[in-house]
């Protein structure tokens, strides 16, 4: 297995994702980073590297399995079927669209097919995937139909930022603030807690993983007087997981689980929405944090910033979370 | 002139005595104030045999209170009897002489006698089941004044100060309370408060409602349909203030240097970063009222309290704060 290269998507054009991959891979020596390779168009990485300043060999490849032995030599690219045609730093392009989804789903393909052990996600633009008849509402989405037909797959995907410091689920993800009592489901927030309890023990090697579940309202709802979802949906999930025999506590007020003194008491923490799981992990961990997709039947992680479009072209921006997605996935694959 | 701060001790039962008398023992605090302390002499001195100091104050009646810079000067409460509290416990009858000395520095401050006042923790159990019938301090203060004028509650850690749309309500509540109205009644109150407190001009980043601020409106469309138009309106207001920004990086936007305020649209989006940038250095400032009013963010801490281990900076921040928002106070009579 750990010989088997990490398949890295090339993600928006227009993007930081491109520049993101060979800064990474110039540092792969120094940090002793496990051989990956880029699903790109060759032609089109160039052009931005050298545009950017960003001096690095590629070695094209035509198999992911040829990546290794490429990669201490240059950043092994594995050309797509379908080039970046217009790929202006800054501008993205319904045209470049074909590519983007190309390469996530031949990276898919490759983990699928044992030619790659893990893979990590470029950020991509989402408003131009929908523009191009993008049926999902993001890439995790996208992750989980690809893998449907997998043996372990069809689950739906979790989401978990992971940094050194902490690890928090956000039990909703992509939802109006106004819209997340709404979702928040008993059932929603015990699927979410088996999941990454599932995971903690066989991608993380936390056998006994303990769960620590934010509430939903200001001092988790105090009691009854600021809301009622703690008592109504949240309390009974964690009675169900408690069930399962799992560790969980709460529910915690938000703002008094992320010190690090609280930090220290439970291995990943479930928030119910989106900034609440955000915020802690942006303040603590700002470059380091690393997006992990939990119950897909494969190792997928990604950096948990965006597309950067404003720094596209440059060759500043930090590649800190790529890194640490890369090395991330390199860990979770390697067991 | 020096400004005349007013010194209320909170719960006699938490760490408010020992804090007090560690803020009292300090030269800079009596070269900076002329500093009037509100509280039952019995539980200040408790609270200097647990500091491990020792104040000379001069006790004075209420009527001929008249702080003076370089000394110390105490209106005896004789509220609160330390043999009748146990440290560590809530009770209705420490939470009552708390209560009493928050009132009758209200007094003070509506007298002239005072510019500016900062309280050691009170317990909220304990007001409760001591008279106050209120939600919490501001709004029982605001109802002592019978405040009409917009007031608020600002949370600051080191020169950071973070406004709150929303506070204490259910977060599904929270979205129907995002009005253009309320957004510039806050901007509006945060300059002010903000300009009292020294900072001249200002500026404020404005957290959005939405994850990614709503990305383009799939995620939500109260940051483009109200949350914008209201920052645009603030500005032709003349008040500098930009977003809304996704709020998982406001804060670290913020703390970098961008912004001296964050204004957040609901409760746990402020406090969770907030308490992360420094709990061990937050103050909570009240203003709006007729006298500015700075606090330690952290509560009565009863599990350590009469241990000694209490930290006196928040307390020290929130004295220095009420001095300069005095200062301002004073200078515009």
């Amino acid at each position: 297995m750990r010989s088997l290269p990490i398949a890295v998507t090339l993600g928006e054009p227009a993007g930081i994702g491109p520049e993101l991959v060979g800064l990474a891979w110039r540092e792969s020596r120094v940090r002793a980073l496990s051989a990956f390779y880029c699903l790109g168009d060759a032609a089109f990485l160039r052009n931005r590297l050298a545009a950017a300043g960003i001096d690095l060999p590629l070695v094209t490849i035509d198999s992911p399995l040829a990546a290794a032995e490429a990669f201490p030599a240059g950043l092994p690219v594995l050309q797509l079927r379908t080039a970046v045609r217009t790929g202006r730093a800054g501008q993205p392009c319904v045209a470049d669209a074909g590519s983007v989804l190309e390469s996530i789903e031949r990276g898919v393909a490759a983990v699928g097919d044992g030619q790659a052990r893990a893979i990590v996600t470029a950020p991509v633009h989402k408003e131009t995937l929908y523009d191009a008849g993008f049926a999902f509402p993001g890439h995790t989405e996208f992750l989980g139909q690809l893998t449907r037909d997998w043996p372990g797959g069809g689950q739906p995907p979790v989401m978990m930022l992971a940094a050194e410091e902490l690890r928090v689920v956000p039990v909703t993800v992509h939802v109006p603030l106004k819209d997340v009592p709404g979702y928040l489901s008993t059932g929603l927030i015990l699927h979410t807690g088996r999941t990454v309890a599932k995971a903690m023990a066989s991608r993380f090697a936390i056998a006994a993983p303990r769960l620590a579940v934010c509430g939903l309202n200001p001092h988790a709802g105090e009691g009854g007087r600021l809301g009622a979802e703690e008592r109504e949906v949240i309390g009974p999930a964690i009675e169900a997981l408690r069930a399962d025999g799992l560790d969980v506590s709460g529910p915690h007020p938000g703002d008094s689980l992320f010190h690090p003194a609280a930090r220290a008491k439970f291995d990943v923490a479930l928030a119910m929405y989106h900034d609440q799981a955000l915020i802690p992990i942006k303040t603590i961990a700002f470059d380091t944090a690393v997006n992990v997709t939990l119950g897909l039947p494969l190792v997928r992680t990604s950096p948990d910033h965006g597309t950067a479009l404003a720094l596209a072209g440059t060759g500043r921006a930090s590649p800190h979370s790529f890194i640490a997605a890369l090395r991330l996935a390199d860990r979770l694959s390697s067991r | 002139m020096s400004p005349r701060i007013a010194l209320v001790m909170g719960d006699p039962a938490g760490i408010g005595p020992e804090l007090m008398a560690k803020l009292l023992a300090e030269t800079p605090a009596l070269n900076e104030a002329a500093i009037l302390v509100l509280g039952d002499r019995r539980v200040l001195a408790e609270g200097e045999r647990v500091a491990g100091v020792a104040l000379k104050l001069d006790v004075v009646p209420e009527t001929k209170a008249r702080p003076s810079p370089g000394r110390l000067t105490m209106i005896d409460t004789a509220n609160a009897d330390p043999a009748e509290m146990p440290t560590g416990k809530v009770s209705s009858l420490a939470g009552r002489s708390a209560l009493d000395n928050f009132t009758r520095a209200l007094g003070l401050a509506r007298d002239g006698t005072i510019d500016a006042i900062t309280f050691v923790p009170f317990n909220k159990e304990a007001l409760r089941s001591g008279g106050n019938a209120f939600e919490d301090e501001l709004s029982y203060a605001a109802n002592y004044f019978g405040a009409t004028s917009r007031h608020g509650e600002f949370n600051v850690v080191d020169r950071l100060w973070n406004a709150r749309v929303t506070s204490h309500v259910p977060l599904r509540e929270v979205a129907d309370l995002i009005t253009e109205e309320r957004l510039i009644d806050r901007l509006e109150l945060t300059t002010e408060a903000m300009r009292a407190a020294g900072f001249d001009a200002p500026r404020i980043a404005v957290a959005a409602l939405n994850p990614h601020a709503g990305d383009g409106g799939a995620f939500g469309r109260e940051d483009i349909d109200v949350i914008a138009p209201a920052v645009a309106k603030a500005r032709r207001l003349g008040i500098e203030v930009d977003g809304p920004f996704p709020s998982d990086t406001v804060f670290v936007r913020a703390r970098d240097g961008h912004y001296d305020a964050v204004l957040t649209m609901y409760h746990d989006q402020g406090q969770i970063a907030i308490k992360l940038l420094g709990f061990d250095r937050g103050v909570t400032v009240l203003a709006g009222l007729p006298v500015p009013i700075a606090t330690p963010a952290h509560g009565t801490a009863f599990d350590i309290a009469g241990k000694g281990l209490a930290n006196p900076e928040p307390t020290r921040r929130a004295f220095e704060i009420a001095c300069r928002m005095a200062q301002r106070a004073s200078s515009r009579q």
